[in-house]
């Protein structure tokens, strides 16, 4: 072991998040559920049964655009940053 | 009114009870006054179960009756969970050797609830600026100059919403001769726009930091010390929430202001680096699904934004006790600086975690069972405000859901191996956890606390389409995320500054003022110069006949003298005869 390990103790140590097995299983859960979900939704009696709008019966339309609203805020929202973006020490130097 | 009597309203009031432990506080070793926090929040909140629901404190000024306590359905929840985050607080930041900090972490609370409790605008306008003037002490608590500056920002903000409160009174009282705190709503008979309800509006709009009114809370909470933070995170905006509740429930403005409220904080979120900051932003969200379940003022709406204030309020603490847990470890809250912590903290990742399902609303958490009712509650007023909450709930999973625990405790290893939590930390957050699951699998004692029992005895929480649809939002948007995370299209964290509307009075706002100060400065020293150099040309003349050189500085022969007063005498003897 080098030194600059030594000094990172057991840095390196792969934890159990990093376990690729974990990782699948957690991907797999994930998508089991949200394929299970997407399916309940089909099932009529389990709508609401006082609506307020029609899209609500369509099939997994929250699941659509639940993955659609967070698809767009990541994607868009980073593009904030252009805008309002500056280095950490901007406030620092003006006050 | 006699003395005692005088003397029981004030110790009647839960406020001053914990008022006067936080004054206790200063003049205590440190670990005394943690128990006597704890002793003053536990006699508060005895007293206010011994009061229970009515009016008390009564007194008479000028001819105008004034009700320091009320405690009603609607003030009574708040004050409760007020009780329950002070104790965390207390806890959390159990032999906190700053007084100053100590004495802010009761006096605060309690003018809060104090605001809560008031029947009048007299009462609730002295609470209000307490609670500006006791909060200042945690921002500025690390002591150093970016925080005294920063607190400076936030007082005369606070202030600001004072003084509006202060002129929105006295002209709702020159109105309508009231001082009863109740339902003002914004607009007259005719659909008019009251001036005294505008100017009250927008002072509970700057406490709950309304669009483009918000960045004061970015500015000054994640600068305040670790505990510090979370104990403001709770209060102010809480209690102007209760406000709105109280006066302006019903307000379609307050569904629009909230629906902006709850969008454009996420977008700010996802780029901040600083995750206590990212909190904040959080914050802003939060309150705006509150805001605008105030706003649609039905039964069913006003009980969600109440019980949603009362559960986010321990969930949205137990975030901040957990990135302020990393932070006490390592020394940093940034996303960049942070990471790979699950190793070590694995009691405050799951604390974390609860916290994050529960504010992302999961079904058997504290924010499922009472958002629904807001979210139907739009659904009920406008489609697009309905999709706006539905947008906006996939935002809060993003950046407080997501982004919080995934930051701090997993994405890339930071190499940092710090100690679990210490103890008062780890006691705070489990109780808040456990909180946050109890509301969420049992939300009967919090269905039961909630202003109209009507309205939520007909209320079911955990039926299957609920459960469906709330599951697809969050579980699809997590997929997005996975998918995101896997195809590199996740935007990584930068360390940077993002500018929001405080720029304009940290950089124009300031360089303006200090032209100004020097534009005054120059024209002073200039008309200063012309007067003191007519003053100087008048004194030297003064003196050039006056000075020892000078005309009339001469001795004077006494004939001339004896000339003049024969010439006076001559004078008063010719005027007496003409007379």
């Amino acid at each position: 072991m080098s030194d600059h390990d030594k000094n990172q103790g057991n840095a390196s140590e792969k934890g159990w998040a990093d376990n690729p097995l974990f990782i699948r299983a957690f991907l797999g859960l994930l998508i089991l559920s949200c394929i299970g979900v997407a399916a309940a939704s089909l099932n009529a009696a389990w709508h609401n049964p006082h609506p307020h709008f029609e899209i609500e019966a369509f099939p997994a339309f929250f699941a659509i655009y639940g993955f659609l609203a967070f698809a767009f805020i990541v994607l868009a929202g980073q593009h904030l940053r252009k805008l309002v973006g500056r280095k950490e020490e901007y406030y620092d130097e003006r006050e | 009114m006699s003395a005692s009597n005088l003397l029981s309203v004030f110790l009647d009031n839960p406020a001053v009870i914990l008022t006067v432990g936080a004054l206790m506080c200063i003049a205590t070793p440190r670990h005394l006054a943690g128990v006597i926090m704890l002793a003053a929040t536990a006699i508060s909140a005895a007293k206010l179960h011994a009061l229970g629901l009515g009016d008390y404190g009564g007194i008479v000024l000028f001819g105008e009756e004034i009700i320091t306590i009320r405690i009603d359905r609607l003030s009574r929840i708040f004050a409760v969970v007020f009780h329950i985050a002070i104790a965390l607080n207390v806890i959390y930041a159990w032999g906190q050797k700053d007084r100053a900090q100590n004495f802010a972490t009761l006096a605060y609370p309690a003018a809060a609830l104090g605001g809560v409790l008031a029947g009048d605008f007299l009462t609730l306008f002295i609470w209000w600026e307490m609670a500006a003037i006791t909060s200042v002490f945690l921002v500025w608590a690390p002591g150093t100059r970016a925080t005294y500056v920063s607190g400076m920002r936030y007082l005369a903000i606070q202030v600001l919403s004072g003084v509006m409160l202060l002129g929105g009174i006295a002209l709702f009282y020159h109105e309508t001769g009231s001082l009863a705190f109740d339902a003002i709503g914004l607009r007259d008979g005719n659909g008019v726009i009251k001036f005294s309800a505008l100017v009250i509006f927008i002072a509970f709009g700057i406490k709950s930091a309304f669009p483009l009114l918000h960045n004061w809370v970015q500015d000054a909470y994640p600068k305040s010390t670790i505990s510090g933070t979370i104990i403001l995170s709770v209060f102010t905006t809480k209690l102007a929430v209760y406000a709105l509740a109280r006066g302006f429930a019903g307000t379609t403005e307050l569904i629009y202001i909230g629906a902006v409220m709850t969008i454009f904080p996420i977008f700010f979120a996802l780029i901040e680096n600083d995750l206590r900051k990212v909190l904040t932003y959080s914050i802003n969200n939060q309150v705006g699904f509150m805001v605008v379940g105030i706003g649609i003022g039905t039964a069913a709406s006003l009980n969600g934004a109440v019980g949603y204030a009362f559960s986010n309020i321990i969930f949205e603490s137990l975030l901040f006790m957990a990135v302020g847990a990393a932070m006490f470890r390592t020394g940093t809250s940034k996303a960049t600086e942070l990471g790979g912590l699950y190793r070590t903290m694995p009691l405050t990742l799951t604390c974390c975690i609860i916290g994050a399902l529960s504010i992302s609303a999961f079904p058997g958490f504290a924010g499922f069972v009472t958002k629904g009712l807001i979210v139907d509650g739009a659904g009920g007023f406008s489609f697009v405000i309905w999709l706006t909450l539905l947008f906006a709930s996939a935002g809060v999973l993003e950046h407080a859901g997501i982004k919080i625990p995934y930051f701090t405790f997993f994405a890339h290893d930071s190499g940092k191996r710090p100690k679990e939590a210490p103890i008062p930390m780890l006691i705070a957050m489990g109780v808040a956890a456990v909180l946050s699951v109890g509301i969420g699998v049992y939300p009967e004692p919090l269905y039961a606390l909630l202003p109209d029992q009507e309205q939520i005895a007909g209320y079911h929480p955990y039926s299957a389409y609920h459960i469906i649809e709330q599951l697809q939002l969050l579980l699809w948007a997590i997929l997005a995320f996975a998918v995101l995370i896997l195809i590199k299209w996740y935007p990584a964290e930068v360390p940077s500054t993002n500018l929001d509307t405080d720029w304009f009075y940290r950089v124009p706002g300031r360089a303006l003022i200090t032209w100004a100060a020097s534009a005054a400065r120059a024209t002073w020293n200039a008309l200063w110069g012309i007067f003191s150099g007519r003053v100087n040309v008048l004194m030297a003349r003064i003196y050039a006949v006056h000075g020892p050189e000078g005309q009339l500085a001469r001795n004077w022969p006494i004939g001339f003298m004896a000339l003049w007063t024969a010439v006076l005498l001559g004078l008063v003897l010719v005027l007496s005869f003409l007379a």
